[in-house]
């Protein structure tokens, strides 16, 4: 059969196997407000379009019409769902991954992927489709690839994270039958973020990916020693902290282990005390004494550091008592007048709240 | 004297140029302090820019956007009442008509006529019939199909509370809270409707304090869901966007938690302090972002800065949260007395500065940061966002007892959720003299409802309409303790 390419500027209304379908005008008889101005290409698509879904019909050329406008506008999520539902009519149960239908779908994908890189739907219709091949790791490799373009897309960064969840520790299924690989999908999760926070230490969404992998998803194999875990993570935090210290993507991971793992903020105090004043004030023979534990800002590091000073009033507020209430308010009015005035009503709300503390008042902000 | 730019440490890497980048652009639209040009909203302007698309259409680019027609429409027409503009009887049938043409006939609306019913524009097709629709024939309301709604709602309801968008699609919290938003207008909200919905959004915080754009539950090897406490990570980094849906739906569905047994639980303290970290300092004009270092955008000025309003409802920030009671505070400014906690718990008038001086296109229309273009999504949630920073809009104790001691009971085994959750959505209005508007009462918006981002009339009336209930008139009121000053320039 024929097949109407993107390339081929002949509308669907001129081909002869088209000929037995009515095409249905979007606003029929009426001149609609605020209306968009399509192409002629356009119209034409969805003019069959809406035709064919009121037909009904599901069949191997409503894949080309449904291709068409997706490359038109691939934010057509009906055009995607349509697509969805007529491909799933034409595959066997069950479905066999080498399915001439399926891996040509899963190729397009490939390219769509690429063009379309920041549509949601070019996202949700891999994940239906890596249901019915079960390759998750093929997709896994295919993320990697478009990470390097867009470090930052949310869309491929939830797929990632959708992938590991849903496929869980487990393997895919081979092409050849139905017999399980015993592949590990996570294993190499965690080189794949360090690559990237080696390339941009303040890519937040390779945090997040990190804090989902290490402690979002319960505990997986070889990681069971959660006491190693947080030793590790801690000083992978704070050397990326001692590189660029205000950086709130790493402060905000380490206060989300601790904060996960119910450690006091109050144990890192040491660690926090070299960003938060003016280095005039660190005491120089600090530098010399090399303390893993405890890394010290890079000699091009500019402090004080606004994270480094709301993490230790933080932790004083929690310890609590008079002297350490008075610390961190004098950190807070810090923060207020001179290092980080834009949240002046913030850092005031924190210290009326701690005074309120104090008083054995009720706090406001707990949990809801 | 310019603001000191965001510090690299001397480690620049790909996040610290782009940002860099976007100070150097950004600080071109600080006025100097010798100018003495007023902070000018170009309210005409923006006017023929919206105009322009409702009249004349949109350009050929937006083909892009030809399955969220119903949005398109929406911006346009809500930008329209937040700049005190109405719209005359003919347009209004004209877009009415139009709205009607995308009702799907298994329920729910679609992106355009003959497309598929989807969640999200549902929500602004509902949303455009509030504005411009009225009850009666023809008027939009009434041809609401509402029990096809119902069950177009329920077709797309999950095992875990959670909803997909569309049959097929994905789930987030955007078609959650666009659910949860057209359920409340329409009076659709049953227990069995949102079971479980709630512990579904809170599951989608994450380690920052903001909310990703969904979750996704463990299995057990059996297939099925693993309940509670199995760990449930969210989908993606917080997120400015998700953070208010899922914090606009967790607002919504307090009504039906106070009734329920489930009793999930958020940690309100770090959604706060994700909030206003996402405020840029003064060389980013004290505009939003909507990630941890990433850029700040003139839409998040609704989806985060609007968000403060939200925590109200739950007990932070705003004067009728405050304990009356002086507590001192000591950061060496002001009178040492805490009279000011009505002006909110971020930086009201650098906002308004950031969409002021950046967020306007100098031939019309509003925009995510210079030099883009401007567009109709930008246009509303700029607006949007310059109204929340003008005005305070707060859940009002007394005017939610008006409306629940006029309650017309319908003798319904379910009227207790209806009627709290009519006296919930309604409670909300605009605290009397403390606008604080950059520039002028020149540069003064509507106040917006801060969880429909709709005007409080509109919102009242539909509302009202279909909970076949009355709008009593509102008592002049102010919160107590009185105010020092209401500096409205
Ligand atoms: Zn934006």
């Amino acid at each position: 059969m024929p097949r109407k390419l993107d390339f081929d500027d002949s509308l669907f209304a001129d081909l002869p196997e088209w000929a037995d379908v009515t095409p249905v005008e979007q606003y029929e008889g009426v001149n609609p407000v605020a209306p968009i101005f399509y192409t002629p290409e356009y119209t034409d698509a969805t003019n069959y379009f809406r035709a064919i879904v009121q037909s009904g019909e599901k069949s191997e050329r409503v894949l080309d019409l449904t291709e068409n406008i997706i490359r038109q506008n691939p934010a057509h999520y009906s055009a995607w769902q349509y697509r969805y539902e007529t491909l799933v009519s034409l595959l066997p149960t069950p479905t066999p991954s080498s399915h001439p239908l399926l891996t040509a779908e899963v190729e397009l994908m490939d390219e769509l992927a690429v063009l379309f890189l920041k549509t949601y739907q070019v996202w949700h219709h891999r994940r239906l489709l890596v249901q019915i091949t079960r390759e998750p790791q093929r997709e896994l490799d295919f993320i990697k690839k478009g990470l390097q373009v867009d470090s930052k897309n949310y869309h491929t960064w939830s797929y990632r994270q959708w992938i590991l969840g849903f496929f869980g520790g487990k393997g895919s299924i081979s092409k050849e039958g139905d017999e399980e690989i015993d592949e590990d999908l996570w294993a190499s999760e965690l080189d794949f973020v360090d690559t990237l926070l080696a390339t941009d230490v303040r890519n937040n969404s390779a945090w997040h990916h990190r804090f989902f992998v290490v402690w979002a998803c319960g505990v997986r194999e070889g990681e069971e020693d959660r006491e190693r875990v947080l030793k590790r993570e801690l000083i992978y935090a704070k050397q990326a902290i001692s590189l660029a210290p205000s950086n709130p993507s790493a402060w905000n991971y380490l206060r989300g282990i601790l904060a996960h793992t119910n450690t006091p903020f109050s144990s890192l105090v040491t660690f926090a005390e070299a960003y938060a004043y003016p280095r005039e004030s660190v005491d120089a023979k600090q530098r010399d004494i090399v303390d893993l534990e405890n890394p010290l800002p890079s000699e091009s590091a500019d402090l004080p550091c606004a994270e480094a000073m709301e993490f230790l009033a933080d932790a004083w507020e929690v310890e609590g008592g008079q002297e350490k209430i008075d610390a961190a308010v004098t950190m807070w009015t810090a923060l207020a007048n001179e290092r980080d005035v834009m949240r002046k009503k913030y850092w005031e709300h924190r210290i009326r709240d701690a005074h309120l503390g104090l008083r054995g008042g009720q706090k406001k902000t707990t949990t809801a | 004297m310019l603001p000191p730019k965001t510090t690299n440490d001397g480690f620049p890497t790909p996040t610290s140029l782009s940002q860099s980048e976007t100070e150097e652009m950004l600080i071109k639209h600080i006025p100097d302090d010798t100018s003495q040009k007023k902070p000018t909203l170009d309210k005409k302007m923006h006017m023929s820019f919206l105009v322009r698309n409702l009249v004349q259409g949109f350009p050929e680019r937006y083909i892009s956007q030809d399955a969220s027609q119903p949005w398109l429409l929406f911006w346009t027409v809500q930008a329209f009442s937040v700049l005190q503009v109405g719209l005359d009887p003919g347009n209004k049938q004209r877009i009415i008509d139009k709205v009607l043409a995308w009702q799907h006939p298994d329920g729910g609306f679609g992106g355009g006529p003959g497309q598929a019913a989807h969640l999200l524009p549902t929500y602004a097709s509902v949303c455009i019939l509030a504005i411009v629709g009225r009850p009666g024939p023809g008027g939009g309301w009434d041809q609401i199909d509402r029990e096809k709604m119902y069950k177009f709602f329920m077709s797309l309801k999950l095992k875990d509370g959670s909803f997909l968008v569309a049959h097929h699609s994905e789930v987030d919290v955007r078609g959650i809270y666009c659910l949860l938003m057209v359920a409340t207008f329409l009076d659709l909200l049953t227990p069995e409707l949102v079971e479980g919905t709630a512990s579904f959004v809170a599951s989608c915080q994450t380690y920052e304090g903001g909310f990703a754009s969904s979750s996704h539950p463990s299995y057990s090897l059996s297939g099925d869901v693993l309940p509670p406490p199995a760990a449930r990570p969210p989908l993606g980094e917080a997120h400015g966007g998700y953070t208010f849906c899922a914090l606009a739906s967790w607002v919504l569905l307090q009504p039906y938690l106070e009734l329920s047994q489930e009793k999930p639980t958020i940690d309100v303290s770090n959604l706060l302090r994700w909030l206003v970290h996402m405020q840029g300092t003064f060389i980013e004009l004290g505009g939003f972002k909507g990630r941890t270092n990433k850029l700040v955008d003139g839409c998040y000025s609704w989806w985060c800065g609007g968000s403060f309003a939200l925590l109200e409802a739950l007990g932070v920030g705003g004067i009728q949260n405050a304990n009356s009671d002086e507590v001192p505070i000591d950061s060496g400014t002001g009178d040492g007395v805490w009279d000011d906690v009505d002006e909110g718990l971020y930086n009201r008038m650098a906002l308004q500065e950031y969409i002021i001086y950046a967020g306007q296109h100098p031939t019309g229309g509003l925009r995510d940061k210079p030099p883009k273009n401007a567009d109709a999504y930008h246009t509303l949630y700029c607006l949007s966002g310059l109204s929340s920073a003008q005005h305070h809009v707060f859940p009002s104790h007394l005017r939610k007892k008006q409306f629940l001691d006029s309650w017309k009971s319908s003798d319904s085994t379910k009227d207790e959720l209806r009627k709290r959750s009519f006296g919930s959505i309604l409670s909300w209005i605009e605290e009397e003299g403390a606008s604080h508007i950059l520039g002028g009462t020149e540069n003064r918006l509507n106040a917006t409802h801060p969880l429909t981002n709709l005007t409080i009339t509109h919102t009242e009336a539909i509302t009202a309409h279909f909970y076949e209930q009355d709008v009593p008139a509102k008592q002049r009121s102010a919160p107590t303790p009185t105010r020092a000053a209401a500096a409205t320039a």
